[in-house]
């Protein structure tokens, strides 16, 4: 339903569920109110929406929903206004979304390579729907390794999808905490050493990378010295938003804006953008 | 082309008042300030007043506006947003050209990117120019080295130059013509064109010392921005003298930063409010929890500046971002206006 | 025309603006380009005023407790409950009352308030909201010079060689003052920051001078030391126009080398150079925080002599000049807001003018000085509060103990919880009224726009209250007050709404730049200070020197800002950053903590403990810290237990420790 026009004026969605993820972060399923049976607009992974919750603003968030298959939803992490008055509400109520925006995830240019996937923290959010998408479509990838870290047990994501993903078959998954604690017997220490310590493919492989600025810049200097190009990993950036559409300029990386031209960059051009990151 | 006498060039103003809120430049009364500003009687603009101390880009993109408001009944579970576009018909009369050229790039940043800002396309949809030639520059101007000055040549409907008893009144549009023609505005014979490029040269010639280095003023200028290989010493001294103010960002012609926020009118209303911003300030990049890609001062000023005087910025309005207004330096309480930074930039050069 | 001319008013600069009016909302704001200040600049604050003037957290209603619950009222119910009550309480001499006024109400609003508690409730408890800063600064220059205000004038920073900057954070607290600083620096004029951080104009100086927190006053003792020593001294000058210089000069004989360099923490070379530089200067100005932060009285009073014994007073491009930081602090004391003043700095103990204000109010005054509010906190039956900003959580438990509180003011603010009654005013756009600026300038702001709902102006309020508690004051516009004031006040005597029409208004006494010693009649007397030169030391156990102050764009302004979006946005940096508030603290401890930006610490004084983040800067010196204290979210405990100690303003610093968590 493309002629919906929501790139300045929200159109409005309810939220039909609420999940707990972890501390401070919940799940928020949605459908459209003008959309014939409340149906999501198209998706591509990688790209996000602009989030309005009514009396407190608007904010950029994700969308974790694999793109061809799920329902429509975003995970949100309460630290400011918006996403706090977000997390005030229940289901039923509604809320506006304006998009989706930005570029996703090159998937096409991909086709036939080895994917690894490396995420810290929350930022699996924005890699779920690529995940799910390759998941889906195993067939036109290579090896497919997943590399979570997370600070506790109690912090890592989509706890009901790391089973599923640690059973599909052809899928490495590693995940790991930062430190060891009782009750843990999985992997412990950071991400990046992780990534050392296993086997991975480098030769015709993509790395997908996100999360805080600290790991991501250990996690990038492991992959490249392991030899896997700077233009065959790819992230998504964070920046100030308000548009969403390229016009308001809060999101200006270098000469880009995260907005349009992103939020999917390679890490080459993230470092040829100038910006620190 | 055509002519109107000097003493009925408002008459042009007050044919556009039957159609259009008319704006134009107006002298303050108390002040002695030049305010482009809409007018109820023609009589109070002034094609002679100095250059408006605000470009008139308020108009077309406002200081504080609203863009929608919205309620939200909880118990109902009832969303109602209701948009509102301003797309009232309004004329730009004397808008001098750096002014204009300043319009010409907000409307390639706001209408020619990937999407199309339907805020500005309605303060755009139904609007008249006319413009103003600087028969004498004013004391900032630099616009002979941005190229947008200091006659028009694209992107009014109406050009006006004084020929000293009368104007000459050139059409840049259908829409310009038919008011010519309408008002029954005398035809202007071949030559006057001469006369015009005459009193054009003129008043280049006037340019102070400054300007008058032309081109090359800016363009050395421009290649180091783009290329960054400007020293970082120069942009901290730059980003020392700056105190935030946003001044720069606020009267300059072409810039769009805006923030968006929506202040609560009632317990279950709420506007959208659209208002300018600046990346000058540091909370324009913070992000919730704290990060700021841009934390040091001068590395938001550099952006300013990059994106006045780069070529990779110039791709969005297809000519360098600064069009040599000199308000910036008017204003700016660090005493870093674009004329002196990129006196600082050469300075840099030189050594 | 919908651009009105006006004067920003969030801060002690008054700087000029165009305020863009249309169907009775202001739309935006533009610098104005000939104002004697600005000179068409403006900072984030002004640039962004139409966000506070357009915010919905206005008072909209008279309010009035029953119940428990504030409920919707009629002025006349209101103004009734409020004289009822107030009548209630003991007149004259009395514990049991107070009025706390606003240094952000206008002059004409502040003189009726004062002439309210005096005239008609019999108090001279009255007192301003914020810390009696300002009042010690006048209280010195006064003395010296008989002139109750800033000494030179901003005006003439372009003409002055010589300017010196001691700790104010100006760019950030005046920022236009700041940038008349950075301008003339840049025309040439020397310029030297003496502070305890880094600050911006410290950055922007020739020389910046970091001191210890503390010591201040042996620093100036100092300058004035060598200059003497080195008979640098303007000797004439001080001949002809000054009294006391023999006194000033045996107190600060004693100062040793050493224990400056020990005390102050810099090099008593630069300091040397730095008497030797303003000696030499033609001309030479002073710039300091004054308000909230300000000095105490023994600093203030070394500036000021440092600056006469220089001949740098009463002479062009010369000036000792209190920076203020409220819009109209200066003014408010112009009122006579204070418990021993009348207008113009005229004292309540003198009896010709008691007579004069007697005479012309028809009552018979009472001449004993009240008290501070803040003095009689805990014995106050009744209190009056007008526009007051955040600092009343310092005095929760007082207030809420009190049997009658009344609140007036435009915008919603913390003190309605604890209010019986409260009376909305319209804003400074919805009425016309004078504000006068740090440096003596009072402005004319006229009426923009019609008041939201009927809400009426506070001159109109103050004369309803006056005539329900039965006197009828014959006022019919802000103007009328004005010439009351006018009549009773010498500096004044030539202020109108009519003088002051014009751009810029005009500086009192009756137009002058600045102080001219030329012109005085009197002697300038140098300032009596004493010679104590102890500063407050860390011990072992307490090793590092917590400073208290104030921080960003925020300025006082908080109740403000907090109506405002891209002003808060500013300001918020540093909250959103470390929400529980933050101790500054250099890296050289940072690293000894073993603590990175942003890490949880404690703060151990001898009276308590509190915990805090860390932001790690080296705009502190190592063994001292930072504490920004302003702000509701950041007022613990702990601070409410160094009350004493917060009094004291910039200077303020407590012993602590510090330690990981
Ligand atoms: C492309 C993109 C995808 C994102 N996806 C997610 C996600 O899936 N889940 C999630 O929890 N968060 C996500 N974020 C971050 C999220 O947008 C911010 O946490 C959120 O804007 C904070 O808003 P606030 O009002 O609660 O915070 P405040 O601190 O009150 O911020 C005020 C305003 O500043 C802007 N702002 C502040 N921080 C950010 C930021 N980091 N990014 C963008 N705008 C910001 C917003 O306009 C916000 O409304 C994403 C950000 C981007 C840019
Ligand atoms: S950068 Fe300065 S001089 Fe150039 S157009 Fe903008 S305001 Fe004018
Ligand atoms: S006008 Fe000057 S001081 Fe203000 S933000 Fe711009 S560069 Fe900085
Ligand atoms: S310096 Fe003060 S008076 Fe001037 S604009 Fe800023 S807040 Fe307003
Ligand atoms: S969010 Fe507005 S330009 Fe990117």
């Amino acid at each position: 339903m493309s002629e919906i026009q929501n790139l300045t004026i929200p159109e409005i969605a309810t939220i039909t569920e609420i999940k707990d993820e972890i501390v401070d972060v919940r799940t928020f399923y949605l459908s459209f109110d003008a959309r014939t049976g409340g149906e999501a607009p198209k998706i591509k992974s990688g790209q996000f929406v602009m989030c309005t919750v009514f009396g407190a603003g608007e904010f950029a968030v994700s969308l974790p929903a694999c793109p061809e298959n799920d329902r429509f939803h975003l995970t949100v992490r309460r630290v400011g206004k918006v996403t706090n008055a977000l997390h005030a509400l229940s289901a039923g109520d509604k809320i506006g979304i304006r998009g989706p925006f930005g570029n996703g995830f090159p998937f096409e240019e991909i086709k036939g390579k080895n994917i690894i996937y490396v995420a810290g923290g929350i930022g699996l959010i924005p890699l779920r729907s690529s995940i799910m998408h390759v998941m889906r479509n195993k067939d036109e990838f290579g090896r497919i390794l997943l590399f979570l870290g997370a600070r506790t047990p109690q912090e890592l994501m989509y706890q009901y999808n790391l089973e599923e993903w640690k059973a599909a078959p052809g899928f490495e998954t590693y995940i790991t905490i930062d430190n060891p604690v009782p009750d843990w017997d999985g992997e412990t220490g950071f991400v990046h050493t992780l990534i050392k310590k296993k086997n991975i493919p480098v030769k015709d492989t993509v790395a997908f990378v996100c999360g805080p600025p600290m790991m991501f810049n250990a996690v990038i200097k492991e992959l490249t010295e392991m030899g896997i190009g700077e233009e065959n990993i790819i992230s998504t950036l964070e920046r100030h938003m308000k548009c969403g559409i390229g016009k308001c300029q809060h999101c200006a990386i270098g000469r880009t804006l995260v907005c349009t031209d992103g939020p999917v960059y390679t890490y080459r051009q993230i470092k040829t953008l100038g910006e620190q990151i | 082309m055509y002519l109107i006498k000097k003493s009925s060039v408002l008459d042009i103003a007050r044919e556009l008042q039957k159609e259009y809120r008319v704006y134009g430049p107006v002298v303050e009364k108390e002040t002695r300030q030049t305010m482009f500003t809409g007018v109820e009687d023609a009589a109070e603009l002034d094609l002679n007043a100095p250059i408006p101390a605000m470009p008139p880009k308020h108009i077309v993109f406002p200081h504080f506006e609203r863009i929608m408001s919205y309620t939200y009944d909880r118990a109902a579970k009832k969303a109602d947003i209701r948009p509102d576009f301003d797309d009232s018909r309004k004329a730009l009369f004397g808008i001098r050209s750096c002014d204009l050229t300043g319009i010409i790039c907000l409307d390639r940043f706001f209408l020619g990117q990937e999407f199309v800002d339907e805020v500005y396309r309605n303060h755009r949809k139904n609007m008249f120019i006319v413009a103003n030639t600087c028969t004498v520059p004013f004391k900032q101007c630099f616009c002979v080295c941005t190229d947008s000055g200091p006659s028009a040549r694209e992107g009014f409907d109406l050009n006006l130059t004084d020929l000293g008893d009368q104007y000459l009144v050139e059409a840049g549009s259908e829409k310009g013509k038919k008011l010519a023609e309408k008002m029954g505005l005398a035809k202007a014979d071949d030559s006057l064109a001469k006369r015009k490029e005459a009193i054009i040269d003129a008043s280049v010639s006037k340019f102070d010392a400054i300007a008058t280095d032309n081109k090359a003023w800016i363009s050395r200028v421009v290649n180091r921005v783009t290329t960054g290989l400007i020293d970082e010493k120069v942009w901290e001294y730059i980003g020392n003298q700056c105190i935030e103010c946003g001044a720069c960002s606020y009267v300059c012609p072409s810039c769009s930063c805006f923030n968006i926020v929506d202040p609560q009118t009632s317990e279950e209303a709420a506007d959208r409010m659209r208002t300018w911003d600046s990346c000058s300030y540091e909370g324009y990049s913070r992000m919730a929890g704290g990060h700021n890609p841009r934390k040091p001062v001068e590395d938001r000023r550099s952006k300013r500046f990059f994106c006045k005087l780069s070529y990779s910025q110039s791709k969005k309005y297809l000519r360098p971002g600064c069009v040599g207004c000199g308000r910036c330096q008017w204003v700016c309480p660090g005493d870093i206006g674009l004329p002196n930074v990129v006196t600082y930039i050469r300075r840099d050069i030189q050594q | 025309m919908n651009y009105k001319s006006g004067i920003c008013t969030f801060c002690g600069t008054g700087c000029g603006h165009l305020l863009d009016v249309r169907e009775n909302r202001v739309h935006g704001v533009f610098p104005m380009q000939n104002h004697p200040v600005s000179k068409g600049r403006l900072c984030v604050r002004g640039w962004n005023v139409h966000e506070l003037l357009n915010t919905n957290e206005r008072i909209t209603t008279p309010l009035i407790r029953k119940n428990g619950e504030l409920v919707e009222a009629s002025y006349d119910e209101a103004v009734s409950f409020l004289v009822e009550n107030l009548s209630k309480y003991k007149k004259d001499t009395s514990d049991e009352i107070g009025f706390l006024a606003s240094p952000r109400s206008s002059n004409e609003e502040n003189y009726l308030l004062m002439k309210l508690a005096r005239a008609v409730f019999r108090t001279n408890n009255i007192c301003l909201d914020s810390d009696p800063g300002h009042r010690t600064t006048l209280d010195v220059l006064h003395a010296g010079t008989g002139m109750a205000g800033m000494l030179g004038s901003l005006e003439e920073i372009s003409k002055s060689e010589f300017l010196m900057v001691v700790g104010i954070d100006i760019t950030k607290q005046n920022p236009i003052i700041g940038s008349e600083l950075h301008k003339a620096a840049r025309a040439g004029a020397t310029m030297v920051t003496i502070d305890t951080r880094n600050t911006q104009i410290a950055k922007l100086s020739k020389d910046f001078l970091q001191i210890r927190p503390g010591a201040y006053r042996i620093a100036m003792a100092y300058l004035a030391k060598v200059m003497i020593d080195e008979n640098l001294h303007d000797a004439d000058f001080v001949k002809r126009f000054t009294a006391g210089y023999e006194g000033f000069a045996a107190s600060i004989s004693s100062l040793r080398e050493s224990d400056v360099e020990e005390k102050t923490g810099i090099p008593a070379d630069r300091l040397k150079e730095t008497a030797r530089a303003l000696a030499r200067a033609r001309s030479a100005m002073v710039f300091f925080s004054s308000g909230i932060s300000g000095f105490d009285r023994d600093t203030i009073s070394y500036i000021y002599n440092l600056f006469l014994a220089a001949g740098k007073v009463g002479r062009e491009g010369c000036g000792v000049n209190p920076i203020t930081g409220i819009n109209n602090l200066q003014g408010s004391y112009d009122m006579g807001i204070a418990p021993d003043l009348l207008t113009g700095f005229q004292p309540l103990s003198d009896g010709a003018v008691l007579e004069k204000f007697g005479k012309e109010w028809g009552v018979k005054l009472n001449g004993a000085p009240g008290s501070s509010v803040y003095d009689l906190m805990d014995r106050l039956k009744a209190m009056v509060v007008v526009d007051h900003d955040e600092s009343i959580i310092r005095n929760v438990s007082e207030i809420s103990k009190m049997e009658f509180v009344a609140y007036i003011g435009a915008f919603r603010n913390n003190f309605m919880n604890y209010a019986h009654v409260v009376l909305p005013v319209s804003t400074y756009i919805e009425s016309d009224g004078t504000f006068t600026n740090t440096e003596r300038r009072v402005q004319l702001t006229r009426k923009k726009i019609e008041p939201a709902k009927n809400i009426i102006p506070g001159w109109q309020l103050y004369v309803k209250i006056a005539e329900k508690a039965g006197v009828k004051w014959s006022y019919g516009s802000p103007a009328d007050v004005m010439n009351e004031i006018a009549k009773l006040t010498p500096g004044y005597a030539s202020i109108s709404h009519d003088t002051l029409s014009a751009i810029g208004g005009m500086k009192w006494p009756n137009g002058a730049a600045r102080f001219d010693i030329e012109k005085s009649g009197a002697k300038a007397a140098f300032a009596p200070t004493i010679a104590n030169f102890a500063v407050p030391v860390a011990s072992q156990e307490y090793p590092i020197l917590l400073m208290i102050g104030e921080s960003q764009h925020y300025w006082h302004q908080n109740n403000l800002m907090k109506k405002t979006n891209l002003p808060l946005r500013e300001y918020n940096a540093t909250l959103l950053l470390y929400p529980q508030g933050y101790v500054a603290i250099s890296p050289q401890n940072a690293k000894e903590l073993n603590v990175r930006d942003r890490f949880p610490v404690k703060i151990t004084s001898p009276y308590g403990s509190m915990e805090a983040m860390v932001q790690v800067t080296d705009k502190v010196k190592p063994n001292t810290a930072y504490v920004a204290y302003f702000v509701d979210e950041m007022v613990t405990k702990f601070f409410m237990e160094h009350k004493d100690v917060l009094k004291r303003g910039e200077d303020s610093t407590i012993p602590v420790r510090i330690a990981k968590v």
